[in-house]
């Protein structure tokens, strides 16, 4: 092929004269050559490679579960499958589609609304899937899978009392080891981290579903890390993403707890084959901050892309990220705050209080601050890496 | 860490097209807006377009380029279909040009510029947008809508498939500032001018004597020579420039991009290894003429509005002498008052041109060799 023999070609030149290269592709403005538009050289060389569920294959399927709900349900759940394990965004808007009609229905069938959702909760529509949930549990008040989504989405947005009643109504239906650990997640940011961590630990293993057993190890973890004992954490994530590798909140975490250590290399190792996820991206380019090395700087301008991208889709996804992108890398701590109390807004997990605090105090705003620290104070959520945040400034 | 392993790891990032960010389903409409005429491109990304109006012919999971050029009547069809323009009251009938590849952060992605003629001037433009929503709800056509200096955006596609947007022409003082500061910014950005530039302006403060070089005594000489370099490329860009903006002549761009690198090499070369040394303004004309091609694609990307050719085409070139004349007003003294120090002569001038030269053979070998897309 000949594009495979110039860039040899051109490898070998620049290798031969390492340094002087290397200062030569530190300044040259690459995207100009690379982006325009072209014709490839070669009829064979591949553009795509297709996702399992991509493929134009895939519509006779979906053209039957127009009118066949017993297709339409598992059909979009395998596509939620698919984007919690690839962290690809269209699959969310193909279980939408396959959703569409049914959402059309009068009434709406409970286990469309469910996956509705679902699909919002991801979008980080929050008040929307509430409002799904809502009519879900109506129709079918002991539709255990509407309480968990509503306990989870009560949870990130901070609603811990709501959360605990949600996670209550499941006793009836669910798993007892379930129940369990929606009560103490939500009982570990409300006050009481110290015995929920000790009844996570107590959680027997035995009998526990894979699903259920990395939900706790990240349970776990999580607590861990709040109560500041890293060792543990690290032990705790380890373990979960060895049997769910594909959790990438965990993943995330993780990447997360390495990165406060300073240890980048162990991150861009766990992240190896995860920089397509925006989430993922930030950590990588993070770490080879922390190496000092210009190999993020690809990374760096990718997403930046996608985050303008995001903005101009008018979405708020990755608010979170965001920030800290526009902290850390872009350091431009007002803009950073912007975005941190965007999201603030929408969501109140203990790292979007980390965010906002950090964020507010870069940029000098004690007051952006006041809403998170009048948070923690109210529900009593107790993280060590808040701490040095939360004291009175003298 | 390595500095060899570094650069492996840095090409490979480059050459491959692995590091992708995944993002939402997004189709890229770019619209500019000549009067009655409309140019732009629609970009789909290859996934996008397989699950659409399937492309794998084969079926074996990955799209080629011949597969999905085999597909390009079928592609078009499909556009056609689900993408409408025109003005409030009569469309503008879309006639496509060849497709080819663009490479963005998420994958490869179908690119097909068209152009459209609309019965009366453009000043309501009417979009209907549907493409990919039947597969993907969740789809959305990101619209650039260039008008001449002007440009917006607009997020098309989702619950409304048709909005309007507003086309005013804008008036000839804000066309000419905008244009100006275009020109400006364009050399200031422009690093490749700059730096032919630099390579002319390096020895423009010695003289060759008895294959050596000396620093000029006084500053008229040394002033002269610079006047007539700077002087010899604008004359020449601008000839070009003009020639190439209204349409006369039309060089493309692979062509120009790489002779305006190898512009750079030789320019550069020649401090190191003097072959002309007497009349240096001759090669900046030489070379000027070629550099006009350059800017003159980049005006191309921005559109000249219809009423106000001229005038923006002015502004634009009066623009680019005034960013370069600030350059080399900024440069020339710094020069000037290095030039009897052994360090300009022996560091400065061979070492700053080996640079220069080696920095525009990369770009040569980027723009001549390695494919786009």
């Amino acid at each position: 092929m000949r594009c495979k023999q110039v860039a040899s070609l051109v490898r070998e030149w620049l290798t031969g004269r390492t340094r002087l290269a290397l200062l030569l592709l530190a300044i040259t403005p690459l995207n100009a050559a690379w982006s325009a538009p072209g014709v490839p050289a070669s009829d064979a060389q591949v553009l795509a490679e297709l996702p399992v569920g991509a493929r134009h294959a895939s519509m006779p399927a979906r053209e039957l579960s127009r009118s066949r709900l017993d297709i339409a349900l598992p059909l979009a759940q395998f596509y939620l499958a698919r984007s919690r394990a690839s962290g690809d965004l269209r699959y969310l808007g193909y279980a939408e589609s396959v959703l569409q009609p049914w959402v059309r229905h009068v009434p709406v069938p409970p286990e469309v609304l469910v996956l509705e959702a679902t699909i919002l909760q991801s979008r980080h529509a929050f008040d929307a899937a509430l409002q799904q949930l809502d009519l879900a549990l109506q129709a079918q008040p002991d539709n255990s899978q509407a309480w968990l989504t509503r306990a989870t989405v009560l949870r990130v947005q901070g609603r811990y009392a709501e959360a605990l009643a949600a996670c209550g109504h499941l006793a009836a239906q669910a798993d007892a080891a379930i129940t369990d650990l929606c009560h103490h997640g939500v009982a570990g940011l409300s006050g009481h981290l110290r015995p929920a961590y000790a009844a996570t630990l107590a959680l027997p293993q035995q009998g526990l579903a894979s699903e259920a057993r990395a939900w706790r190890y990240s349970e776990l973890g999580e607590m861990a890390e709040r109560l500041g004992d890293d060792a543990a954490a690290e032990h705790w994530f380890t373990e979960g993403l060895q049997l769910a590798p594909e959790d990438f909140y965990m993943r995330a975490a993780c990447a997360d707890l390495l990165l406060r250590h300073g240890r980048a290399a162990e991150t861009l190792q766990l992240l190896a084959d995860y920089g397509s996820m925006e989430p993922m991206l930030l950590r990588i380019v993070l770490a080879h901050r922390l190496l000092g090395d210009r190999q993020g700087e690809q990374s760096r301008a990718l997403l930046s892309d996608a985050f303008d991208v995001e903005q101009q889709r008018g979405e708020a996804v990755h608010r979170r990220e965001q920030a800290r992108f526009l902290l850390d890398v872009e350091q431009q701590p007002s803009a950073a705050l912007v975005a941190a109390q965007e999201n603030w807004r929408v969501q109140r997990e203990p790292d979007d209080a980390l965010i906002l605090l950090r964020t507010a105090q870069a940029a000098h705003r004690p007051d952006a601050a006041a809403p998170a620290l009048l948070f923690l104070q109210q529900q009593g959520l107790e993280d060590v890496r808040l701490e040095p945040y939360q004291r009175p400034v003298s | 860490m390595n500095t060899r392993a570094v650069l492996l790891a840095s090409l490979a990032l480059l050459l491959s097209p692995a590091a992708w960010a995944h993002v939402a389903s997004n189709g890229f409409l770019v619209l500019q807006v000549h009067g009655q005429q409309l140019s732009g491109s629609i970009e789909l990304a290859v996934r996008d377009v397989e699950l659409a109006i399937g492309v794998d012919a084969n079926r074996d999971g990955k799209v080629t380029w011949g597969e999905l050029r085999a597909a390009e009547p079928q592609l078009m069809r499909y556009v056609a279909q689900h993408l409408s323009i025109g003005t409030p009251n009569s469309s503008c009938p879309i006639d496509f040009q060849s497709l080819q590849v663009n490479q963005r952060v998420d994958g490869n992605y179908a690119w097909l510029p068209f152009s459209a003629q609309c019965p009366q001037v453009v000043r309501q433009l009417n979009i209907r947008y549907s493409l990919m929503q039947d597969v993907d709800p969740s789809h959305r056509g990101l619209l650039t809508l260039v008008n001449g200096p002007v440009s917006q955006t607009g997020v098309l596609g989702g619950a409304d498939a048709a909005a309007l947007y507003s086309v005013d022409a804008p008036s000839r003082a804000r066309a000419f500032v905008e244009y100006l500061q275009a020109g400006i910014w364009h050399i200031w950005s422009g690093i490749d001018h700059l730096l032919f530039l630099f390579s002319l302006l390096l020895p423009a403060v010695l003289l060759r004597n008895n294959a050596r070089w000396e620093p000029v005594a006084r500053a008229r000489p040394a002033f002269l020579s610079i006047l007539k370099v700077v002087t010899a490329f604008t004359l020449a860009h601008s000839i070009t420039l003009s020639l190439a903006a209204l349409d006369v002549v039309r060089l493309p761009s692979r062509l120009t991009e790489s002779v305006i690198a190898a512009s750079i090499v030789v320019a550069a070369l020649n401090n190191i290894f003097p072959l002309v040394t007497e009349n240096r303004a001759r090669i900046a004309f030489a070379f000027g003429l070629l550099h006009g091609f350059g800017f003159a694609s980049v005006l191309a990307d921005m559109g000249l509005p219809h009423a106000a050719r001229l005038i923006c085409l002015l502004a634009f070139n009066l623009g680019i002498e005034t960013g370069q004349l600030a350059v080399v007003l900024a440069v020339m003294p710094i020069v000037y008052a290095l030039r009897t120090g052994v360090l300009y002569r022996r560091a400065i001038m061979p070492w700053g041109s080996a640079f220069i030269a080696a920095v525009a053979l990369v770009w040569l070998v980027q723009r001549a060799f390695l494919p786009t897309g």
